[in-house]
């Protein structure tokens, strides 16, 4: 809970550091950097490494023609689509139970073994299970998805209700506030700088989630695609689809500094 | 009620335990249930009857196979080399960069572009260069395991202040105390988050390279029963990697919280 909170605290600060550097300072520096490390790259594969591995160039020269083929488009739009289902489905349950459990002691104690515990629990253990449940079929991806998401939105919407200041809900308790402003007003608002670190955390997990039960149940998708293209030694043509898993990484981390800066300025206090 | 409902929220010890053992409790009653009911190609029940033995006797037997044994040490062997491998670059690359400020602006967003990036996508490059064995499913722990140390230490990194450094330069402190008084001091606690992220993460990377590459260890328990199907199996050691992430947690959690008063001391 102390740790969460310094986290919390430190990544909201460090995230607008990140955003800043990441646009605008020292951008020559950076591009010089990236220029070394691709150079590094293609020399160091053309000499070391077996011919199909992917080099810089060889990734530029196929990236037009990946991006406008349909089976790609489709295969990023498959997997896209059912992070973003999962992570919604996730991220509206696991607020609930969240709430509850940081407002309602007997439902944190009920819940509190069972939802650290698979937290913890590495998602790909369950796969098998997942997949002998909801068959070999988009239902299993989607599922594993949910399962990836829904514990670290729990665990940080309970501590986001948790740190709700007390003075707040006594504020509200002498001026008989009505429940639903208490619930709505006070303990869903203070808890959203923790819901939005749930959802970061959510949704690499969540992506992560959807490329192994791809890999698994052999579903339509980017992991898939990146599969058969490493298998049939077309790594370029596989390395843009990890550019695409990255973009909706770095898109999500964009989206979420954005909210941050926009909605919650008041939480960035340290 | 209204007493009732105080009662079982109140921080009265012997609440607090009877909820703790409710919530077993009800939890066993729940999964006995459903693996009593439900199809056995689906589930087993946590004890299960004499015909068909349930999850807590495979674990019971777990403990005499030797077999199991070989595959949690394997495990155990390929988490703990990944995870040491990307502690040992990580770690000291994160206070390099701390040390030499142009480097990490200069690198600094590459980082952040692999710290998002998921890591599994890389399983079917790894598989297709360097083929099965041990080493190449070392790779993918480490992969899996080496941005998040190098990201939250590159945060710690950030966090030095550039007087300090000034004033261990103005006053010629030798390199070695600028690293033991300033530099580790400052990033040990960022990079001791980074190292739970990261122990979350190499689990991850310990069962899917354990999937994916050759099969072994607890993956590859895991496989064999999906196949068979052996529910009760299955379970079981999902189980044992559940404790075992749940241990390496808490381990981890416990180390960062022992550090975390260093965060900012002076801020």
């Amino acid at each position: 809970m102390n740790t969460r909170a310094v986290d919390v605290a430190a990544e909201v600060t460090a995230t607008s550091r990140w955003s800043n550097a990441f646009f605008t300072r020292d951008v020559w520096a950076k591009i010089f950097a990236g220029l070394v490390i691709l150079a590094a790259w293609q020399v160091g594969v053309a000499a070391f490494a077996p011919r199909f591995v992917a080099k810089p160039l060889g990734i530029i020269a196929v990236f037009p023609a990946v991006i406008t083929d349909a089976a790609f488009l489709a295969a990023v739009a498959d997997t896209l689509g059912a992070v973003l289902q999962g992570l919604s489905i996730a991220m509206v349950t696991g607020l609930v139970v969240g709430i509850a459990m940081g407002r309602v002691k007997v439902f944190d104690r009920l819940l509190n073994l069972y939802v650290n515990g698979l937290y913890a629990m590495p998602m790909v253990a369950v796969l098998p299970l997942l997949a002998t449940w909801f068959g070999y079929e988009s239902n299993a991806r989607l599922a594993t998805i949910i399962f990836a998401a829904f514990f670290s939105i729990v665990i940080n919407a309970r501590d986001g209700a948790r740190s709700v200041p007390p003075e707040y809900l006594e504020v509200a308790k002498s001026y008989r506030a009505e429940r639903r402003y208490v619930w709505f007003d006070i303990t869903l608002h203070s808890s959203l700088p923790y819901l939005i670190a749930g959802i970061r955390l959510a949704s690499g997990r969540a992506m992560v989630g959807a490329v192994i039960a791809e890999f698994y149940v052999s579903l339509n998708g980017v992991g898939l695609y990146i599969l058969t293209h490493a298998r049939s030694f077309k790594h370029n043509e596989a390395v843009v689809g990890v550019l695409a898993l990255a973009a909706f990484g770095l898109f999500v981390e964009w989206a979420m500094n954005w909210v941050m800066r926009r909605f919650l300025p008041w939480a960035r206090r340290s | 009620m209204n007493k009732l409902i105080q009662l079982i929220n109140s921080d009265v010890r012997w609440v607090r335990r009877a909820t703790l053992v409710a919530s077993v409790l009800l939890g066993a009653a729940i999964w006995e249930y459903a693996g009593h009911n439900a199809n056995p190609l689906y589930m087993a029940p946590l004890i299960g009857s004499a015909q068909s033995p349930g999850v807590a006797l495979r674990l019971v037997s777990f403990v005499g196979d030797s077999h199991f044994r070989g595959a949690i040490l394997s495990s155990l062997k390929l988490f703990a080399t990944g995870f040491a491998l990307a502690l040992v670059v990580a770690v000291p690359f994160g206070i390099i960069l701390a040390r030499l400020a142009p480097l990490r602006v200069a690198l600094e967003s590459y980082i952040l572009v692999l710290y998002v990036t998921p890591m599994v996508a890389l399983i079917p490059f790894v598989l297709s260069i360097l083929g099965f064995g041990f080493w190449p499913k070392v790779l993918v722990v480490f992969l899996f395991a080496f941005f998040p140390v190098l990201y939250n230490t590159l945060e710690g990194a950030r966090s030095v202040k550039p007087e300090l450094l000034e004033v261990a330069g103005s006053f010629r402190a030798s390199e070695w105390s600028i690293w033991r008084d300033i530099l580790i001091p400052y990033t040990l606690p960022y990079a001791l988050t980074g190292i739970r992220q990261a122990t979350g993460r190499a689990l991850v990377g310990m069962i899917a390279a354990e999937f994916f590459l050759s099969t072994s260890g607890l993956g590859e328990v895991i496989m064999v029963a999906s196949r068979t199907p052996d529910m009760a199996n299955m379970l079981a050691a999902i189980s044992v990697v559940t404790i075992l992430g749940v241990i390496l947690m808490r381990g981890a959690q416990a180390l960062e919280q022992k550090y975390s008063a260093w965060r900012g001391v002076d801020e």
